[in-house]
């Protein structure tokens, strides 16, 4: 397969005629064929229950296709893992509620078979707006805190594919703004390949290089939208004209996707 | 906002302390009152007899205590490989369980006097009933939470490329603490039980041994001294396992008593498959064991044996009939009794919720209460109410009422608070509440406690016909251990055995049904 090369340096993904029905015949990804190419940010946006997270479940090698297949860097996603090459912070509260922020951090390194590195671990901390609560658990920080913490543990292992499945859903629009600045600056600098859900269209006009907008179930894709903005961004870019026609370009996507569907009572 | 719907605040609680006053002055003033029927010794009585045989007390306890804590250990040690089995190889579980529900089913009335003859003299029955007596207990809520953990915490190692044994290492093993610390907790105060009623059948040294000769001498302040001492102990046992599981849990425990996992009937006659599983090894470990240790047989009844002397042989009739009265007579107390224990403690349960302010001091009490060996203060309840049917139905509504108590007690305080709250909005009353939210909410707590109450039950019943009333089939079993009656006793035990599970499998059925009406999300798991 000769993937070596690419697992370790920045994977691009290709889904080759992927589906996947969940027994009792819900259908969620009709065959999809689709490749991101390797060191860049995509965003993934679509109505709720679209299959977005079973996407990524079927990237990250969490779910069996029912048809087709993942490759990442050329191979099965099972090639990937076995390197520890990928994190994904998921949508539901993942942290483990015996250990501390530090502890849930440090849980992905030991996952990872890989050092301990308290540096590492306190800068990302701190770059999260976690500073002060590194000793605290999980059950006394709030939900945004607890998404902030996912996506600072899915990031110390500094993997080669971060999936992030609505990371900030919870997280109040300052500190978002502050983590949109952040973030982009440290992926691009490691050439991590992202992909992230989020229900939030600037937000994914913000993080991502290219946005792709799903139908209702089962999931197909209606919109490839590339982001031309340079990176970083310059400050205020929010308000500039061009921003405001990608936000409009994606929400008039989704309207289209949404209007194509068959009424919510057929499926 | 009920302050009870929400977690319990760690402050200190001093109704638990008001509780425990006010038993102690009612008992103190109805023994005053009742002095001369011989039947009740006041909190004095009982300290004055405590000091003056302070040595003789406290030797027996060392003695009790000793074997309690040897069998506590073994079987707590059997219950954890029983569950790492289920976890390892998951199609062994129906199988596992079922054989662990049929041994813990074994009457101990009948097993202690077989394991007097197997083990000769010495503490190997104590240890062996100490041990029966808990591993079930702890295996249940460990087997539950081996697996309660949520999908995406085993998603998250699995999305490091790692397999079972990191999940077991990083996730399981700590996220089933609280309900290993659970398990232990009621195992500790019933290994000091199994301990005692080992005791029972003809140790040399011990609680037990004390409590029988007190009761032949008819020393009523003897009775209640030792009674108190072993109540004393199991409620030290049962808080000393609490504070260390607080000191050990850093997050909030989830539950009390975890409702074992449902049986997922995956087709029509799958659970008769497992059954017959689990018959088959059942008799192949009966039989093997009896084959691999040479046991005389004498006494060391084989399966066949128990065939024979219930179908085949002569007398077998006979026997069939002696058995089929013996069991009538014990169901006029079995029966009323569970139902008033169950009824009983889900409605206090339920009550209490209506009127909080009770309740903390009432459910201190419970629970402390509850790890009172019921059984080693079944002298007490003859002695109150007599050798009829009154003192038994007692005795076996008390075993069964406590556990049930506590269970439903927690059950209804499960009841997701975002719903209360959603109810509270609307300004719904009390009683809509308990109706729609709470009383679906206890009912998995309940039918727990309901299987769980049939084995219990069984215990305490024999227990007191074999002590007190010379009645039933707990007397029988007595009689024909003493008569050397091997065959009638091996024959006791199989339907007894036989017929708990049974009563057990009954209410999981009915559990399903109701459940499946009243509770839906609680069965699709
Ligand atoms: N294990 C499963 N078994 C059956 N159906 C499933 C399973 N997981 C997801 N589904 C169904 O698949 C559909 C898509 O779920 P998914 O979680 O991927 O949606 P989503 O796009 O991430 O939604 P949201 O934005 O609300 O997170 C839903 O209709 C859901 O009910
Ligand atoms: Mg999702």
């Amino acid at each position: 397969m000769g993937s070596e090369a690419d697992i370790t340096e920045s994977p691009g993904i290709q889904c080759i005629g992927l589906s996947k029905a969940f027994p009792g015949g819900v259908e969620v990804i009709r065959p999809l064929d689709l490749t991101l190419e390797g060191g860049r940010t995509t965003a993934l946006v679509g109505p709720s229950g679209c299959g977005k997270s079973t996407l990524l479940r079927l990237i990250a090698g969490l779910e069996a296709p029912s048809a087709g297949e993942v490759l990442i860097g050329g191979a099965p996603p099972a090639e990937i893992l076995r390197k520890a090459g990928l994190s994904m912070a998921f949508q539901d509260h993942s942290l483990l509620p015996w250990r501390t922020v530090r502890g849930n951090i440090e849980l992905a390194l030991k996952l990872a078979r890989k050092p301990a590195d308290p540096r590492a671990v306190r800068d990302l901390v701190r770059l999260v707006g976690l500073d002060g609560f590194a000793e605290t658990r999980p059950g006394a920080l709030s939900g945004g805190m607890r998404q902030r913490a996912a996506i600072a543990r899915a990031m110390v292992t500094e993997p080669r594919l971060l999936l992030l499945d609505e990371p900030f859903g919870a997280v109040d629009e300052m500190t978002r703004r502050q983590l949109a600045d952040d973030l982009p600056r440290i992926w691009e600098q490691r050439r991590t390949t992202t992909l992230l859900v989020t229900h939030s269209i600037p937000e994914a006009v913000l993080l991502a290089d290219r946005i792709l907008v799903l139908s209702p179930r089962p999931a197909r894709i209606v919109a490839d939208l590339a982001v031309p903005l340079p990176h970083p961004h310059a400050p205020g870019v929010a308000a500039t004209p061009e921003f405001n026609a990608i936000v409009q370009a994606v929400s008039a996507a989704l309207a289209r996707g949404m209007a194509a569907a068959k009424p919510l009572a057929a499926q | 906002m009920i302050p009870t719907a929400k977690r319990p605040v760690s402050r200190p609680d001093y109704t638990g302390l008001l509780g425990v006053a006010a038993v102690l002055l009612v008992w103190e003033l109805a023994g005053r009152a009742l002095a001369g029927a011989y039947i009740l010794a006041t909190p004095l009585d009982v300290l004055a007899h405590i000091l003056q045989n302070a040595g003789l007390i406290g030797r027996a306890l060392r003695e009790t205590l000793g074997n309690a804590a040897i069998g506590f250990a073994a079987g707590n040690a059997v219950a954890i490989l029983l569950a790492s089995a289920a976890l390892a190889w998951p199609r062994s579980e129906p199988v596992v369980s079922g054989l662990a529900l049929l041994v813990f089913c074994l009457p101990l009335v009948a097993t202690g006097p077989i394991l007097r003859v197997l083990y000769g003299p010495g503490n190997g029955p104590q240890i062996t009933l100490a041990a029966l007596a808990v591993y079930y207990t702890t295996f249940v809520p460990l087997l539950v939470g081996l697996r309660a953990a949520p999908a995406v915490w085993f998603d998250l190692v699995r999305s490091y490329g790692r397999g079972r044994i990191a999940e077991l290492r990083f996730v399981r093993a700590r996220a089933s603490l609280p309900y290993l610390f659970a398990g232990l907790q009621i195992a500790a105060p019933a290994a000091f039980l199994g301990a005692m009623v080992g005791e029972f059948t003809g140790a040399e040294r011990g609680m037990g041994v004390l409590t029988i000769r007190a009761m032949r001498a008819l020393d009523v302040s003897a009775i209640w001294a030792l009674a108190s001492v072993a109540a004393a102990v199991s409620i030290l046992a049962y808080a000393a396992v609490g504070l260390l599981a607080r000191l050990t849990l850093t997050e909030s425990p989830p539950v009390i008593l975890a409702p074992p996992p449902q049986p997922r009937l995956t087709g029509r006659h799958v659970p008769f498959g497992n059954a017959a599983l689990v018959l088959l090894f059942a008799l192949l470990i009966w039989w093997g064991a009896m084959e691999a240790f040479h046991l005389s047989a004498f006494f060391a009844k084989r399966p066949v044996d128990v065939w024979q002397a219930l179908v085949t042989a002569p007398d077998a009739a006979e026997t069939r009939v002696r058995l089929a009265v013996a069991l009538g007579e014990t169901s006029v107390f079995l029966l009323p009794g569970v139902a008033a224990g169950l009824a009983l403690g889900a409605g206090l349960a339920i009550a209490l919720m209506l009127a909080p302010a009770l309740g903390a001091g009432a459910t201190f009490v419970a629970v402390a209460l509850r790890s009172v060996p019921i059984v080693a203060t079944a002298p007490l309840v003859v002695l109150a109410f007599g050798r009829g049917a009154v003192g038994t139905i007692t005795l076996v509504a008390v075993m069964v009422f406590f556990p049930t108590f506590v269970a439903c007690r927690h059950g209804l305080r499960q009841a997701p608070g975002q719903v209360l709250d959603v109810f509270d909005s609307y300004a719904a009353g009390p009683v809509l509440r308990l109706w729609h939210v709470q009383i679906p909410a206890m009912l998995p707590a309940f039918f727990a406690a309901a299987r769980m109450s049939v084995p219990a039950s069984v215990l305490a019943v024999t227990v007191v016909e074999w002590l007190a009333t010379g009645r039933g089939i707990g007397s029988l079993m007595a009689l024909s251990a003493s008569l050397s009656d091997y065959d009638l006793l091996w024959s006791s035990v199989v339907i007894v055995a036989l017929l708990s599970v049974l009563g057990y499998a009954g209410i999981g059925v009915m559990e399903r049904r109701i459940l499946a009406v009243y509770a839906a999300e609680q069965v699709t798991r």
